[in-house]
């Protein structure tokens, strides 16, 4: 049988259970490996039986959502079907007053948020790109944003999971309730998975009353030392930040809108949005009273710099929820690297990160929660010459050899042309032959995501 | 055990670390629940290498293994079926380091709950979650069973505060699951291992998070005449934007137990309390106190007490987490319940619980962490009665039921176990439990670790979905759901 008809059969057969206009030629690539065919089914039951297909056959699936995210990860060896979810975007249920919803895979998050916002009820979780990014999506790939620092992930969120796996058999772990110890919890297991496990179909969650009203407190320092002594200090003090976040000299540039650039290269250095930050951001959210916000104001003190509530006060966290995007927008070569760390090694990282950027040719930027240890870290290409791919790999390299023992470096973005070129997830502390066995047991061909997860 | 393959087994555990008097294994023979079942030998986990040698020795001689921590569980997790040899971690009892820079602490398995917080308050800080046997619970043993407690409601369960262990898995093979630091590359193993019930591994360390201690803490007590009010008055804590530290709820009938055996302090003629607890800001605690103190009076408390002082605050909370023991003193035998339904459902729940109990003729006292709706109905009953002990069992199973219905779970914070392992399929489909099945057999292929637990067997799973409970998962007539 000659290509075209292979693909016509599959297409055909895909068809029927979809329906011929939910199946075609995807128009995207995965670190430049464009998927045979496109299908987006419309529940559960479809989902099974295109899974039954792909496996019968051995074909290779990228279960899909917003594609936020999707070039996270290794080069794919191949993509035949790109699974999209975005159809399964119902609510299942919602019952404001247990504080639970349901939803299917494909509903975006910021509709979920709006959704949850009429009865004053959200989740504290502010991803990137929350209006295009899928509920399955992000649960694959674990994102977060800087609410993590006082609320936690998914991980501390979702309270029920259901899945397809490769062989087309159903899944699910958990429940509707908030608390719950029935069976292996496999909402932990699925999430930050990166679909390689299984095709994430639907979730549950627990929700939280919307906090009437907040504030921001911009605090500036010299050196990323001090403004860490700082946030350790609020850390310890008796306030519950909902966002403790760092923003280094070389990341502000990018938390304002972007100016028009013909060309994504075009470098900033000749035409500065504004005169280049020297200081150290803490950002520092509360949420309360009058009484509650003015209490915060006097435990900060003299080292905030402005006040920022309502309108301003969005924005602004919406440009830190997009950096590594406005980053990629306009450095199309840039590389983001994700930092888990101790609250104490953060400070190594970001001297780590000084030091190996300009040696190779980078500029550094660099934003993170700090009671989380979680960082965005953002390196630059020099516009001199055209970046090398071995720069990246060695810069990447260097970097990891840096780091303070216990934390974990992985390269969300950099060029494909690099990523040919050594391991984009680095170290990870978790025994690497368990997950091995844990992804043989439930796709045994290896056919979800092949080549893209540390599994 | 035969005796040569004990001898065999003392040389691998350690001379000093094996019991096999059958005057010693009685008293491993039991948990917290009501399942006995007696081990073949009990040998006491000294450090990693040698509970490694005794894994890999049951292993190749395929016996059984049970971990167990303080035996404190109620789900009979740590139950030796089978003949099982018990392995105690109790002896493994450091706190490895306390690293305040980082708010974590790294633990052996067998330290006590309660001593953790101990060794570290001096310092500001202390361990979240605190299930009622915090005083002799182990954290191993909260990390196998996912442990909650009165506290987890604002702060979460273990699985929120643990952020890697170290595992002996049933072929000796040492693992390690992430570490201080969150959100590692790779798979979760760390979130997945916790609550899998010792069906997986022996933990034999453990890093946890610390949380700082708040700045301010209120303690309320809201006093009702009927059971009614107080679970409305859940409802509406819950939709108010409010999530208090600790929502409890206790019943007359239970309170009145209480009180007969510590002297906490709760009104003596009350159909019911709730005991509720605000932590955080004093600025924060003092608007929350408020506002929680007007929706009580405002569902009908009779009466809404603010705690004085801390010694009054420490008796009202001891007469909580002691309340299964003093249950003890009014009744021979009693069987807790452990099911979550939504928030919602609390009051038609406990209609529903008061009207089975006297179908029965059984009398049912309620104690339970109302703010998440897991639920703990205790029916009493009397054990040396087949006829009671027959109505015991209906009567939870028709609780169950009804809870399930509501689309609730069998086990918020105690543990399937053996207890619940046959309500599995009521939750799950077979196709759900093999998947899970499957991740087990990664961990513990042959089943020789805490077998017959947590996960029933799919074979199983047909045997047992009868139609029992779900035949009885529409809510009786009257009842307003």
């Amino acid at each position: 049988m000659s290509a075209t008809s292979a693909v016509d059969t599959l297409q055909q057969e895909l068809a029927a259970i979809v329906g011929a206009a939910h199946v075609g030629l995807p128009g995207v690539e995965i670190n430049g490996i464009a998927p045979t065919v496109s299908v987006e089914p419309a529940s559960e039951d479809e989902i099974v039986a295109v899974m039954r297909v792909a496996y019968q056959r051995g074909l290779v699936v990228a279960p899909a959502g917003g594609m936020t995210q999707i070039q996270i990860g290794g080069i794919p060896e191949r993509i035949d079907i790109l699974l999209q979810t975005t159809r399964l975007n119902g609510i299942q249920h919602y019952d404001p007053g247990d504080l639970t919803i349901g939803v299917g895979a494909g509903l975006r998050l910021g509709e979920m948020q709006r959704e949850l916002g009429k009865h004053q009820q959200w989740i504290p979780y502010d991803p990137p790109n929350a209006d295009s990014a899928t509920i399955g999506g992000l649960l694959a790939t674990a994102a977060a944003g800087p609410l993590k620092a006082g609320a936690g992930g998914p991980r501390d969120f979702c309270i029920g999971i259901q899945f397809v796996l490769a062989e087309g058999q159903k899944g699910k772990g958990g429940g509707r309730v908030v608390k719950n110890v029935a069976g292996y919890d496999l909402m932990k297991l699925m999430i930050g998975s990166y679909g390689s496990l299984a095709v994430i179909t639907g979730a549950n969650f627990k929700v939280f009353p919307r906090p009437r009203q907040t504030r921001t407190y911009q605090c500036c320092f010299a050196s990323s030392q001090e403004a860490l002594a700082f946030a350790n200090t609020v850390l310890r003090s008796p306030m519950w930040p909902m966002c403790l976040e760092l923003v280094s000299p070389g990341a502000q540039e990018y938390l304002r809108e972007a100016p028009v650039t013909v060309d994504p290269d075009d470098y900033v250095p000749d035409h500065p949005a504004v005169r280049p930050a020297s200081q150290w951001q803490l950002l520092v959210r509360m949420a309360g009273s009058d009484n509650i916000l003015a209490r915060c104001r006097r435990e900060l003190g003299s080292s905030v710099s402005s006040e920022l509530e309502g309108a301003a006060e969005e924005q602004l966290w919406g440009w830190v929820r997009r950096f590594e995007h406005s980053l990629l927008q306009r450095h199309r070569n840039a590389m983001v690297i994700y930092i888990s760390t101790t609250i104490q090694g953060e400070a190594a990282v970001l001297q780590a990160l000084e030091r190996a950027a300009p040696e190779f040719n980078f500029i550094p930027a660099a934003v993170g929660r700090v009671p989380s240890g979680n960082f965005v870290l953002g390196l630059l290409p020099l516009a001199i010459d055209p970046p090398s791919a071995m720069q990246f790999v060695n810069c990447a390299s260097h970097f990891r050899g840096l780091l303070p023992a216990g934390s974990s470096a992985m390269v969300a973005h950099c060029p494909k042309e690099a990523k040919a070129h050594f391991d984009v997830w680095g170290t990870t502390p978790t025994d690497l032959q368990l997950m091995k066995a844990v992804k043989h047991s439930l796709d045994p061909k290896n056919i979800l995501n092949r080549g893209k997860f540390i599994v | 055990m035969n005796p040569s393959m004990l001898r065999q087994l003392k040389k691998a555990a350690g001379s000093n670390s094996l019991l096999d008097r059958p005057e010693d294994l009685v008293l491993y023979e039991y948990d917290a629940g009501v399942e006995k079942s007696l081990p073949s030998a009990v040998v006491f986990g000294e450090n990693t290498q040698q509970i490694s040698r005794v894994m890999r020795f049951c292993a190749e001689h395929k016996i059984p293994v049970v971990p167990r921590g303080a035996g404190t569980g109620l789900s009979g997790g740590a139950i030796a079926l089978g003949h099982s040899v018990v392995l105690s971690t109790a002896r493994m009892n450091k706190v490895l380091e306390v690293d305040l820079p980082n708010l974590r602490a790294v633990v052996q398995p067998g330290v006590v709950n309660l001593e953790l917080s101990n060794h570290v308050v001096k310092h500001g800080v202390y361990y979240a979650p605190d299930p009622s046997s915090q005083r002799a619970c182990t954290i191993g043993g909260n990390v196998a069973e996912n442990s909650g407690g009165p506290h987890t409601l604002a702060l979460g369960v273990t699985v929120n505060h643990v952020t890697g262990v170290e595992i002996v898995l049933p072929d000796g093979r040492i693992a390690e699951f992430g570490g201080k630091a969150q959100d590692a590359p790779g798979l979760d193993l760390t979130g997945f291992f916790v609550g899998s019930e010792g069906t997986l591994g022996v933990t034999t360390k453990i890093t946890v998070k610390l949380t700082k201690l708040p700045e301010s803490v209120a303690t309320l007590l809201a006093i009702y005449n009927t059971v009614e009010d107080a679970a409305n008055t859940v409802v509406a804590i819950t939709q108010s934007g409010i999530t208090p530290a600790a929502l409890e709820m206790l019943d007359g009938w239970l309170l009145r137990a209480v009180e007969a055996a510590v002297h906490a302090g709760y009104p003596l003629d009350s159909a019911a309390v709730l005991l509720i607890e605000l932590e955080g800001m004093k600025e924060t605690v003092e608007e929350q106190a408020d506002a929680v103190n007007r929706v009580c009076l405002q569902q009908g408390a009779r009466e809404v007490r603010r705690v004085k002082d801390e010694a009054q605050r420490q008796a009202l909370w001891l007469g909580r987490k002691t309340a299964f023991g003093a249950i003890g003193r009014v009744a021979i035998s009693y069987y807790t319940q452990d099911a979550v339904i939504p928030r919602t459902k609390v009051p038609v729940t406990l209609a529903e619980i008061d009207r089975i109990g006297k179908q029965y003729g059984l009398q049912v006292a309620n104690v339970f962490h109302a703010g998440d709706g897991n639920l703990h109905p205790l029916i009493l009953f009397d054990g040396r009665d087949p006829v009671q002990a027959e109505n015991s069992r209906k009567a939870g199973k028709e609780i169950m039921s009804f809870c399930l219905g509501l689309g609730g779970s069998i086990t918020g914070e105690h543990g399937v176990g053996s207890e619940k392992i046959n309500l599995m399929p009521y939750m799950f489909s077979e196709s759900d439990l093999e998947v899970m099945v499957r991740l087990r057999n990664v961990f513990n292929p042959d089943s020789l670790l805490n077998p017959h637990k947590l996960i029933p067997e799919t074979r199983m799973c047909r045997e047992i979905t009868g139609p029992l409970p779900k035949a009885m998962v529409e809510p009786a007539p009257g009842v307003p759901v």
